[in-house]
């Protein structure tokens, strides 16, 4: 993997200074803005209904739009419900990656293409012994759970902003909870835990916008 | 459904054009005596004079209407339906306000055991009923906690005749209903009295075959209910009144409910215009339940008794013919005693009420209330209310009335302690949050604190509401229109937030004043008379219920939904803001009773309406919009009557209920047509 990533790297790096030489602008490039929709994450988990929870969480890299099993090189971690961002301190909870870097989330209202902008009134939430910065919980962070139906909703207008482990910015917005994403939720045949949300990452340091 | 709606109502105009043809003199004889209220005032008052919106239902509209049940009944009110909330609890809602706001009466005193707030109705049997009267409105100035929506006050059959008079009477129908009724009564000199039961059983009904159990599983009820009414002298009059009900239902387990009350009363009349009533009340409420799965684990285990002990004094002075005063004084003392608790827990209040009604000049009259309630658990409540009417004509009588109500928390918002084993949450009530944080702490349940450890246990204040109502009423014998304008605020509601995240993943949630409801509409109440022979009615109700935090969300532009098709988010428009869950915007009936003099006979039919309302958010935004998929569709029941009076003192009747058959599955779970026939015999 890492040195996949490094050939990679080295693959980027001659191509930027062997653009930047044919065409004697600057020294970088700037970078294209992604908007990818991600499916099926799968999240898992063990304990829950009445049990203590456990189990690893699955990070998520934004730079290379994928999960990862890195210590160190990963944004978001998720484990059923709850979400984690790589920054501030372990929550207390069974089996949490650790922490290894600055990341951290803003909640925002709004619809996806909404969201044009890291908002500069707003701090960057980090994971704390106090709790998680996406709370968890129906109503609170990222989804609503109805009673009567037994479904997991993301609530919707809920957009992510957050700062990823290498100082970049990307938004989110959690699509859905279950297996491809079903229209008509079943929750007793459709599977939970499975994430799919779309997002847009700013690959170039220092810049702030998602347009 | 909108088009046999529609078919019936042209269908009952068309009767009524009919009838119309053969229009008769007036008949004097047919219209009784001005009606006389209780409730309104909890003094005599006729009917012309109350200047607050009130209906009642007489004993002989409830033998016509061929039901049972106070919840039936009821249903077919203007304003009023039956609903059912998450948990599956009914009971009924009034001016779009929810059944726990609504105070229920027998003779003037409440009746207790709620679940989840909500009072099932279906537990009062109607057999030995004068008749009930309905206050719209705040009516906590005169009965405190509990009246926010309005009071509905039932009042039992007193002893009337020297010659024992009552019935008999047993009817067979779908479902295996079976009932059998006695009631009787008899006054003799200084003494009367009034004797009531009722047996009711059925064999149950399964609407969904897809859903494990019954829809109703099979029960058998029995309700008995006394009057002993003694004349000491002209001036000292003492009765005692009993109701005892007992249900048993079929399940793997048990389940049993008992319901008593006990009133005992003394009037004394010190002189022609001051009379005093001393007045005991009892009352308890126990539910036990027991459900075991196939191999006989225990699902559910749950024993809940509530008593209530009532004392009141209260005197009522009519100063002169168009002045008078009610004072009284009186306490609540209450106790619950539940499996969820940890403890058995008392609540104890104390209360003042007043009020002066009084008639400056012959058109107006103006009635001033207030009650102040000191109690145990929260703080005091003060609840004023004032009404005035003004008489522009004879027929028509301009109303309006601004009056408060109130909600003590209720046991379980206080004392509950409950873990659900199945899922993992806890719900503590607000006196034991700290206590069950620190048991959970110390038992390393507890991830971490959400809310200030300091703020645990911040008292609750109670829900309180301000009701407007302001109508017309125009009456002129034959035919009377009723017109109201409410619009009741609610704040301080009571709703559940998160105290604590635990080791599972779940979380302890505990109970906190937030939220601020409102509901407005317009109701119309129409009767008209149209011959000896033919009655018509027909009520109205437009209704708005809306959260304004909610609401306010949707102007900041802060609530969204999700296409499920596209996964595309959108804003929610205030126009696509529906509402709070179970409230339909319209709710509509007509009536029509033809009276056939030559055969002893009669045929009453009823239609009720209820348009299109959500049961609760589905697409995770926290309120209910046109995008939810909980929508029920509108629909209409019909109810249809037919009696016959032979050999003088036999009835037979028989009752078609829902015979457009429109059966409803989901939370509702009304069975579609059923069959009653009934064989009275009166004496």
């Amino acid at each position: 993997m890492n040195t996949l990533r490094l050939i990679t790297f080295c693959l980027l790096s001659i191509f930027i200074v062997s653009c930047s030489d044919d065409d004697g602008v600057g020294t970088e490039a700037e970078l294209s803005l992604e908007t990818e929709t991600f499916e099926n994450l799968h999240a898992p988990q063990q304990g829950g209904q009445g049990q203590p929870v456990s189990g690893e969480f699955t990070k998520f890299d934004f730079e290379t739009g994928d999960v990862t099993d890195s210590d160190t090189d990963w944004d978001i971690a998720l484990r059923g419900t709850t979400i984690a961002v790589n920054g501030g301190e372990q929550t207390g909870t069974d089996d949490e990656p650790e922490r290894t870097s600055d990341a951290g989330v803003i909640i925002e209202s709004g619809t996806f293409s909404d969201i044009t902008q890291v908002p500069e009134t707003e701090d960057f939430v980090q994971d704390s012994p106090n709790g998680f910065a996406i709370p968890s919980g129906s109503g609170n962070g990222w989804y609503s759970y109805d009673f009567a139906t037994n479904i997991i909703n993301p609530i919707p207008g809920k957009i992510f902003i957050f700062k990823t482990s290498d100082g970049r910015y990307a938004k989110l917005e959690i699509l859905s909870y279950y297996k491809d994403a079903p229209t008509d939720i079943d929750p007793f045949e459709d599977e939970a835990r499975y994430y799919t949300f779309r997002y847009t990452y700013n690959p170039n340091e220092g810049q702030t916008n998602f347009d | 459904m909108k088009v046999r709606f529609l078919a019936l109502f042209l269908l009952i105009i068309s009767i009524s054009a009919l009838a119309q043809d053969n229009d008769q003199q007036d008949s004097l004889q047919f219209y009784e005596l001005e009606e006389v209220i209780l409730t309104a005032t909890r003094s005599e008052k006729k009917s012309s004079s109350i200047p607050m919106p009130i209906e009642t239902i007489s004993r002989e509209r409830i033998r016509k209407s061929g039901f049972r049940r106070l919840n039936e009944l009821l249903q077919e009110q203007t304003g009023i339906t039956e609903t059912i909330d998450e948990s599956g609890f009914r009971g009924i809602q009034m001016q779009g306000v929810s059944s726990q706001y609504i105070k229920v009466l027998i003779d003037g005193l409440p009746i207790v055991g709620r679940s989840s707030g909500n009072l099932d109705l279906s537990r009062l049997a109607i057999g030995n009923i004068r008749k009930i009267e309905i206050v719209k409105g705040p009516s906590s100035s005169l009965y405190g906690s509990d009246a926010l929506g309005g009071v509905i006050n039932i009042i039992t059959e007193k002893p009337k005749k020297e010659k024992l008079n009552g019935d008999v009477n047993a009817s067979f129908g779908t479902f295996n209903k079976a009932e059998t009724n006695i009631s009787f009564n008899q006054k003799k000199e200084n003494i009367g009295y009034t004797f009531f039961v009722n047996a009711l059983s059925s064999s149950g009904y399964d609407l969904n075959d897809e859903l494990e159990g019954n829809t109703v599983d099979p029960y058998q009820n029995i309700t008995l209910g006394n009057r002993l009414h003694f004349d000491i002298s002209k001036r000292l009059k003492a009765k005692v009144k009993s109701r005892l009900y007992y249900q048993n239902i079929d399940i793997n387990g048990n389940s049993e409910e008992w319901d008593a009350n006990i009133i005992t009363k003394v009037d004394h009349k010190w002189s022609e215009s001051i009379n005093t009533i001393y007045e005991m009340y009892y009352t308890s409420y126990q539910a036990n339940q027991k459900v075991f799965d196939e191999v006989g684990n225990t699902l559910f285990d749950s024993n809940f008794d509530q008593q209530l002990y009532q004392p009141e004094i209260r005197t009522i002075w009519d100063i002169k013919e168009d002045q008078e005063i009610i004072t009284g004084i009186g306490g609540r003392f209450q106790s619950l005693d539940r499996n969820l608790f940890k403890s058995s827990v008392n609540f104890n209040s104390q209360y003042v009420f007043s009020q002066y009604s009084v008639s400056p000049i012959e058109q107006l009259n103006i009635i001033v209330g207030a009650r102040f309630d000191q109690h145990s658990e929260y703080e005091s409540q003060l609840s004023p209310k004032i009404s005035a009417g003004y008489h522009l004509t004879d027929d028509l009588m301009v109303k309006t009335s601004v009056g408060s109500g109130f909600k003590a928390p209720d046991f379980r918002q206080l004392y509950l302690d409950f873990t659900n084993s199945a899922v993992g949450y806890t719900v503590v009530g607000k006196r034991v949050e700290s206590e069950v944080i620190d048991r959970l702490q110390e038992n390393d349940q507890i991830l971490s604190l959400i809310i200030d450890e300091d703020d645990l246990g911040e008292p609750l204040k109670a829900e309180s509401s301000v009701g407007y109502n302001a109508g017309l009423k125009f009456d002129k014998k034959r035919y009377t229109i009723d017109l109201n304008f409410f619009r009741n605020d609610f704040s301080n509601l009571i709703d559940t937030r998160i105290l604590a995240r635990k080791n599972n993943g779940q979380n302890i949630f505990g109970y906190i004043n937030r939220d601020e409801v409102y509901t407005q509409g317009i109701e119309v109440d129409a009767n008209y008379q149209l011959n000896d022979n033919v009655d018509v009615s027909g009520g109205y109700q437009l209704l708005y219920a809306k959260d304004d935090n909610k609401k306010e969300a949707v102007e900041r532009g802060e609530v969204f939904y999700r296409d499920p098709e596209t996964l595309e988010t959108k804003k929610i428009e205030q126009s696509e803001y529906f509402g709070l869950p179970n409230r339909s915007r319209h709710l509509a009936n007509f009536k029509i009773y033809y009276k056939w003099i030559a055969k002893n006979a009669y045929v009453n039919l009823r239609i009720n309406y209820r348009s299109k309302y959500a049961l609760f958010d589905t697409n995770g935004n926290g309120l209910i919009d046109v995008y939810d998929d909980s929508f029920v569709n509108g629909f209409s029941t019909l109810n249809l009557s037919i009696g016959k009076t032979f050999l003088d003192d036999y009835e037979l009747q028989l009752v078609g209920e829902n015979i457009l058959n429109n059966e409803q599955t989901g939370l509702l779970n009304l069975p579609g047509i059923r069959v009653t026939a009934r064989l009275q015999y009166n004496f």
